[in-house]
């Protein structure tokens, strides 16, 4: 057991060390590439919060980015705060928006939740879309970061890896402690979490907040890097099945899973978009439909599993037919 | 004036009643969200384009080949995929409808670009009056007319034949079903079809009225969203009540606010109708 | 003084009355049974206790306080436990993890750490002779496991008080003589218990009291051979059975 934990802290910290060191031995766009990846590992990982270990499935995650984005354009190009301000700030609203939408909304359980979560989403979408200060369909520029190209694709490259490092360090200390229990509890059986003297209204509204955390801050470096932001792309809801399908692909409810999700689907989609200029999309449906009907519980399971055979992936189609 | 919002959004509000009732089928049988419904009533709008643009045959006539057409893909689609997977926890069926939402969409996309299209027949800009005050687009009447005639015929199928109590009764109780001697997974298969099938008579009446393009499920699928929340899960009458209210709501909302605040009125509808009254405005408080 | 004590409660389900002004006390340490048909609202009175929904009317004081209309959590951490009638485990976690999740967030809940409460949850493992399953699923237990483990996760929460909502329901003689003896254990060990069962040697072997519900009212109170010889309880509810199941 403890030799165990030792191994994987050393193989953790090697991975670590790699992507941190990676960007310094290749060009600029496979740096770009690596961000993106990064940018989905941490909002799949967020979800993963609130999805995958409280079995909440939220359809309206990526309002949590598009209010991140927002708060860090506004706040630096009309309020002319530095980065580093508008990126906590960034967070912290997201966070805190979490709590007020949350509390109503997580009395839904299942497809109802579900759905008002993307209702949430889509009405915030069209709210920026016809506020002033968000300078609705036009969109809105943000200041450009002072730096030379290359300092820039480092910039954004490291305060991706450093929020995906909070993300999954704030995911690990929580499981571990009792919040984390109260959680999966709730995922298993809410009524029992409930009887048994958990407080689930403020565990999955802690949740909710947390995810909205990360979420949002990503959206603040989205917003920084990309210097200018519109309603549609910061709030569609096609972000929110992006990090969906990377937690189920990766694995819900495992640390590591949405990362791995996150690099594998960045990586299928980019080869596709290459050899495929239109249909590429077209190949990301079949992946989606294919992964859920034979690997329901992810790749990460297929790997601590280890039982890579036909049965295996006829496992859930033998179960759930009918 | 106010007579002339009100009338405009009922008469948008039967279209919206005909995509919800497809939705609140499957859903309210199978407990599937149907996210990929709104590519179905693209697909059905596209089946009344091409037969009107190639062979010439009047959209209202297209309406047995787009239902048709759609009925057997809904059918295949439940049949051969999602029957595989029906018993797993409803967020792996969502899912999976996503994935299919995707292909369908993406593969329209190849198959006839993202050009916004429109199906331009002869009367489409007919209409009369109704004393001085109230006009009214003829086209928009007759559809509403048929999303009656359609919902009457989707009501006696459901309530007055065989297949109506074996959808009724697999809805109820799965496994009880099956036990008695349904075949499940030819009910489902059917359900499906049925839904897919009045997505498809959508699609075809929305191609009459609006532009399409193979993008145009998306808000779709949200605004069947909100009308069955609205109307409530269990009952035909959910649906139409539920459509109507949001076509008079938008209506009167983009009258009075402009029109681009349509989507916002409906999603702010939505939340608040999920958080006040769950199961809708016909059920009962939580 | 009661620990428990519940005046005139009522739930009404739109309109249906589910529990009729139902009134009764739990003494400190006693095993208080309650008995009735199906459908007599026996699960209801167990779930207005716990906060699962407040009573209609009426109200329920425990230590002297009054806990109608708080949550479940809250009345969980005061020391009431409960066990469900249909077991609701969490399926996706080992049986140990299971049981400490009561412990954690139970009555002493505040003062134990996650590892204290693993200890603890080897501790109550140990107490109901599921100490050699602790590392399985809880999906993979089989109905007697199910009902102990369901026993064991209310017992971790350190309670002063436990419902037990048909614990030996499904369960086969052998098995039931050995709920008896773990039930009259956990009174040995300070535990109040009012126990809600169908299984009729249960409750003669069990219960110092018992009181009856039938279509939501109380009909009988008292030691439990005076009661089971009431001739409104045979009438309404025992008749043939009981006979059936003492004799």
């Amino acid at each position: 057991m403890k030799h165990n934990a030792l191994r994987s802290f050393f193989i953790c910290g090697l991975i670590l060390i790699g992507m941190a060191l990676f960007p310094l031995f290749t060009n600029n766009f496979i740096i770009r590439f690596g961000t993106d990846i990064l940018m989905f590992a941490i909002m799949a990982s967020a979800w993963n919060i609130i999805g995958g270990y409280t079995g909440y499935a939220s359809f309206g995650n990526v309002v949590f980015f598009g209010i991140g984005a927002y708060t860090t354009a506004v706040l630096m190009e009309k309020a002319g705060f530095g980065f580093a301000l508008a990126y906590a700030s960034s967070g912290l609203l997201a966070a805190v928006f979490a709590i007020l939408v949350g509390l109503p909304v997580l009395r839904l359980r299942g497809h109802y939740f579900a759905i008002a979560t993307l209702g949430v989403a889509e009405a915030m979408k069209a709210l920026v879309q016809n506020l002033e200060i968000t300078e609705g369909n036009s969109g809105i520029y943000l200041p450009m970061l002072d730096m030379s190209v290359r300092g820039q694709y480092y910039f954004f490259f490291y305060m991706m890896l450093a929020t995906l490092v909070a993300c999954l360090l704030t995911t690990y200390i929580l499981l571990n402690a009792k919040f984390g229990y109260s959680l999966i509890a709730i995922r298993e059986d809410e009524d029992a979490a409930n009887s048994v003297g958990i407080n689930t209204t403020y565990a999955k509204t802690m949740a909710f907040s947390l995810s909205a955390l990360f979420t949002g801050f990503a959206g603040s470096i989205y917003a920084y890097q990309q210097a200018f932001i519109k309603p549609e792309p910061a709030f569609t809801v096609h972000t929110t099945v992006k990090m969906i399908v990377m937690a189920v692909f990766g694995g819900m409810g495992k640390l590591f899973g949405p990362l791995l999700g996150a690099f594998s689907i960045e990586v299928i989609s980019e080869i596709l978009s290459d050899h495929f200029l239109v249909a590429h999309a077209l190949f990301f449906g079949t992946i989606v439909i294919l992964a859920i009907v034979f690997t329901p519980k992810g790749i990460m399971d297929i790997i601590t599993e280890r039982k890579l055979n036909v049965s295996y992936f006829l496992e859930n189609i033998r179960k759930h037919r009918v | 004036m106010l007579a002339q919002i009100v009338i405009n959004g009922i008469l948008k509000g039967g279209l919206y009643a005909l995509m919800a009732m497809g939705m609140s089928l499957i859903w309210g049988v199978m407990d599937i969200i149907n996210i990929a419904h709104g590519s179905f009533i693209m697909l059905g709008a596209f089946t009344t384009y091409w037969l009107f643009t190639l062979l010439g045959i009047d959209p209202f006539v297209s309406l047995i080949f787009s239902i048709s057409i759609l009925f057997v893909i809904g059918y295949g689609i439940q049949k051969y995929l999602i029957n595989l997977i029906i018993r797993a926890s409803a967020f792996i069926t969502l899912i999976l409808a996503f994935g299919i939402e995707i292909f369908i969409n993406n593969a329209a996309l190849v198959a006839w670009t993202a050009d916004v299209r429109k199906v331009k027949v002869a009367y489409g800009a007919s209409n009369f009056s109704l004393g001085d005050w109230v006009t009214i687009p003829t086209v928009r009447l007759l559809a509403f007319m048929l999303v009656i005639v359609i919902g009457t015929i989707f009501f006696f199928i459901l309530n007055r034949t065989d297949l109506g109590r074996s959808i009724r009764s697999t809805a109820q109780d799965l496994d009880a079903a099956q036990l008695v001697g349904v075949d499940v997974a030819r009910t489902y298969a059917l359900t499906f079809g049925l839904g897919v099938g009045a997505a498809g008579a959508a699609g075809t009446l929305w191609s009459i009225l609006f532009p399409i393009s193979p993008m145009m499920g998306g808000i779709l699928t949200l605004k069947s969203f909100v009308v069955v929340i609205i109307g409530g899960l269990g009952s035909m009458l959910g649906p139409i009540l539920g459509g109507l209210t949001l076509g008079v709501a938008e209506a009167m909302g983009s009258t009075w606010f402009g029109s681009t605040y349509e989507n916002l009125i409906s999603f702010t509808i939505l939340v608040l109708v999920l958080i006040l009254r769950p199961k809708g405005i016909l059920g009962g408080a939580d | 003084m009661a620990i428990l004590q519940a005046n005139r409660i009522s739930k009404h389900f739109d309109g249906l009355v589910a529990v009729n002004k139902v009134s009764f006390v739990l003494n400190p340490g006693e095993i208080l049974g309650l008995i009735g048909p199906n459908g007599a609202g026996k699960t209801t009175v167990v779930n207005m206790i716990a906060g699962v929904y407040p009573p209609t009317e009426g109200e329920i004081h425990f230590k002297g306080k009054p806990i109608h209309g708080l949550k479940p959590y809250r009345i969980g951490r005061m020391g009431i436990a409960r066990t469900f009638q249909v077991v609701k485990p969490f399926p996706g976690m080992t049986v140990k993890e299971n049981v400490a999740v009561g412990a954690m967030f139970g009555a002493r809940g505040k003062r134990r750490s996650a590892k204290e409460a693993m200890e603890k949850a080897e501790e109550v493992l140990e107490f109901v002779g599921l100490a050699d399953q602790k590392d399985r699923r809880a999906d993979q237990l089989g109905v007697a496991f199910r009902k102990r483990l369901e026993m064991a996760k209310a017992l971790a929460m350190s309670p002063d008080v436990v419902l037990f909502d048909e614990v030996m329901a499904g369960l086969n003689f052998g098995e039931i003589d050995q709920a008896v003896q773990m039930i009259q254990k956990i009174r040995h060990s300070g535990i109040t218990i009012l126990v809600i069962e169908h299984v009729m040697r249960a409750i003669k072997n069990l219960c110092d009291r018992v009181f009856v519900l039938h279509h939501g009212e109380k009909i009988a109170d008292g030691p439990v051979e005076e009661v089971l010889n009431d001739e409104n309880v045979i009438k309404a509810y025992l008749g043939k059975r009981f006979k059936e199941l003492t004799h």
